[in-house]
């Protein structure tokens, strides 16, 4: 799964992320958003994947990966260990979204998160008229396989950033591929965005 | 393919200062190389071998004539490729493959050193490595590696001479043995000492050796090497060259047969005293033990880029205790990767055909070298 397109994803990324810094890619698959960020942004980099495959594809591009899983593997890392934490499509998909968050703030200065917003107005169609789970382009499994556990939409979201202290300083704008500053809940992004992209730190 | 060499590296007015108190000189080393170091001597890596590994790492043995230990891994165009490096594998001290150890000729008695042979450790170990290096006038080795006890070595590089070693390869190993480490040990010296051929140490100009002894040590360690599932799916509880049950204690299941032949054919190429020593070395070896106990503290200078490897079936080193180096690398910072390969083999899998194993290290290392 990907955020609408890969390319413009790792520009809004790379975009809000200051050169140089440290960063980890949390899920970071064949290290394609590091491959991005180390030659955009010239960051130190590294990844946590799950997918054996994956890690050894890493490797031999010379990235630096630990075999983990967000659940479980991010308590290893000290506070602050990096300048940012990258956690893309993945949220969804982890057992307590909520200590991942706050795992993600808490090892790092500010975290980038972006997740399939439930609240898309073809998912409320698809409910609403079909009484069918959605499948489209971002949740692109049935829903007898689907990894993901933990839907939520771009509202449920600030919710709980709210409720775990973590502040939400800037929103991707999809359509003009940047970072915004947040200013509370809009109505056009509940309704029309596919994805929540978001830029958060602890308060 | 290169020949054995065997180099005298410290003497008897500046020898080496042992963890014990103790100290050896001269030290003599015997080791093997492959390939060429290049005019910036940039292109060395360091093998650390195991408990029974010894140098031919990639060369044939000369008392088994089988490939080296670790063929599989190293030599032209394979994971450590001998067309671009230069793999330098020495015989630990303590050991009985021509470095200095209790079978060799104690310089002062001009007999054997036997139980007079001072008790080593890891640590002491790595300092009779330094020494090669130093020899070599290698400054930094790009890569150190090993698996098992090799690995223990490769953690105390790391740990002493950070800025030796600009990749290491740990595998399938401990920061420190747990109880149960130990009390296998255990096992193998108490089965190694309750031979009376042993004679407290000194058989060596005797007519009887304790093999007896060292086979046992040697088959209750084999266990340990290998997982319940692969010991399962390759013997099972099939019979050995028969139909039917014997009714008595000889070799009715394949595995007693093969236990037994792996015993016996080890003792034709390892000394019973060198395995009390080493074992040893292996029980006492913690790398904390100059840092009040903290991981953190071993390895504060380390600035290395570091792959670790695991394997799902190991019991002997597993997963959880290799984790802690990565844990501890990660804190401090450092550029740490960190594998598990699935795989039923159990602690022998690093000496084993694993691809993916195979595939993980010729990644790192051909990327690092890239880098470089």
């Amino acid at each position: 799964m990907s955020l609408i397109n890969k390319t413009k994803e790792f520009k809004i990324i790379s975009n809000v992320i200051t050169s140089k810094s440290n960063i980890i890619d949390i899920g970071c698959s064949d290290g394609s958003l590091i491959e991005y960020l180390k030659l955009n942004n010239n960051v130190v980099a590294r990844g946590m994947e799950i997918d054996q495959s994956k890690i050894r594809t890493c490797l031999s591009k010379g990235i630096s990966v630990v075999e983990g899983d967000a659940d479980t593997d991010l308590f290893d890392y000290p506070d602050n260990l990096f300048d940012y934490s990258i956690l893309t499509y993945t949220l969804q998909a982890t057992k307590n979204p909520k200590v991942v968050l706050e795992q993600l703030v808490r090892i790092a200065s500010k975290a980038i998160v972006s997740f399939p917003n439930f609240g898309h107005w073809s998912i409320a169609t698809s409910l609403f008229f079909n009484r069918e789970m959605p499948v489209n382009s971002t949740l692109d499994y049935s829903w007898y396989e689907t990894p993901n556990l933990h839907f939520c939409t771009i509202n449920d979201f600030i919710n709980l950033c709210e409720g775990l202290s973590i502040k939400i300083e800037k929103k991707a704008d999809l359509r003009k591929s940047v970072f915004k500053e947040f200013k509370g809940k809009s109505l056009y992004d509940s309704y029309f965005s596919e994805s929540g992209l978001f830029l958060i730190s602890k308060k | 393919m290169e020949e054995n060499k065997i180099v005298e590296l410290s003497s008897k007015e500046r020898p080496l200062l042992l963890d014990c108190g103790k100290s050896l000189g001269p030290v003599k080393i015997a080791y093997t190389t492959y390939g060429n170091l290049n005019e910036q001597k940039s292109n060395a890596i360091l093998i650390c071998h195991a408990l029974t590994g010894d140098q031919y790492v990639a060369s044939q043995h000369p008392i088994t004539k089988k490939e080296g230990w670790w063929s599989n891994v190293v030599g032209p165009n394979k994971s450590i490729d001998t067309n671009k490096f230069f793999v330098i594998c020495p015989n630990i001290i303590g050991g009985c493959m021509g470095s200095t150890g209790p079978k060799e000729i104690d310089p002062l008695t001009q007999k054997e050193f036997g139980l007079n042979f001072p008790v080593i450790t890891i640590s002491d170990m790595v300092k009779a490595q330094k020494l090669l290096i130093d020899y070599l006038s290698i400054e930094k080795l790009f890569c150190v590696t090993g698996g098992s006890m090799g690995g223990m070595l490769v953690l105390e590089w790391l740990s002493k001479f950070p800025e030796y070693v600009h990749s290491a390869i740990p595998i399938a190993t401990s920061v420190n043995h747990s109880a149960q480490n130990i009390a296998l040990n255990e096992l193998a010296r108490q089965s190694i000492m309750a031979d009376p051929n042993w004679q407290s140490g000194n058989y060596y100009e005797t007519d009887n050796q304790p093999t007896k002894g060292l086979s046992v040590a040697r088959m209750a360690a084999h266990i340990s090497y290998l997982s319940k599932e692969s010991l399962h799916q390759k013997f099972g509880r099939n019979l050995q060259d028969k139909n039917e049950l014997d009714y008595s204690f000889k070799a009715d299941f394949q595995i007693e047969s093969y236990l037994r032949h792996q015993g016996i054919s080890f003792v034709d190429r390892f000394d019973a005293n060198s395995y009390l020593y080493i074992t040893r070395a292996m029980d006492y070896f913690d790398i904390t033990a100059n840092s009040n106990g903290s991981l953190i503290e071993a390895f504060k200078d380390t600035k290395s880029k570091v792959l670790c490897i695991s394997f799902t079936s190991d019991w002997l080193y597993p997963t959880s205790e290799n984790k802690k180096i990565v844990k501890t690398l990660n804190a401090l910072g450092i550029d740490v990767s960190f594998l598990e390969i699935e795989t039923e083999n159990g602690h022998d899998s690093f000496l084993l055909h694993e691809p993916e194993f195979f595939d993980a290290l010729n990644g790192f290392i051909s990327s690092t070298w890239r880098e470089l």
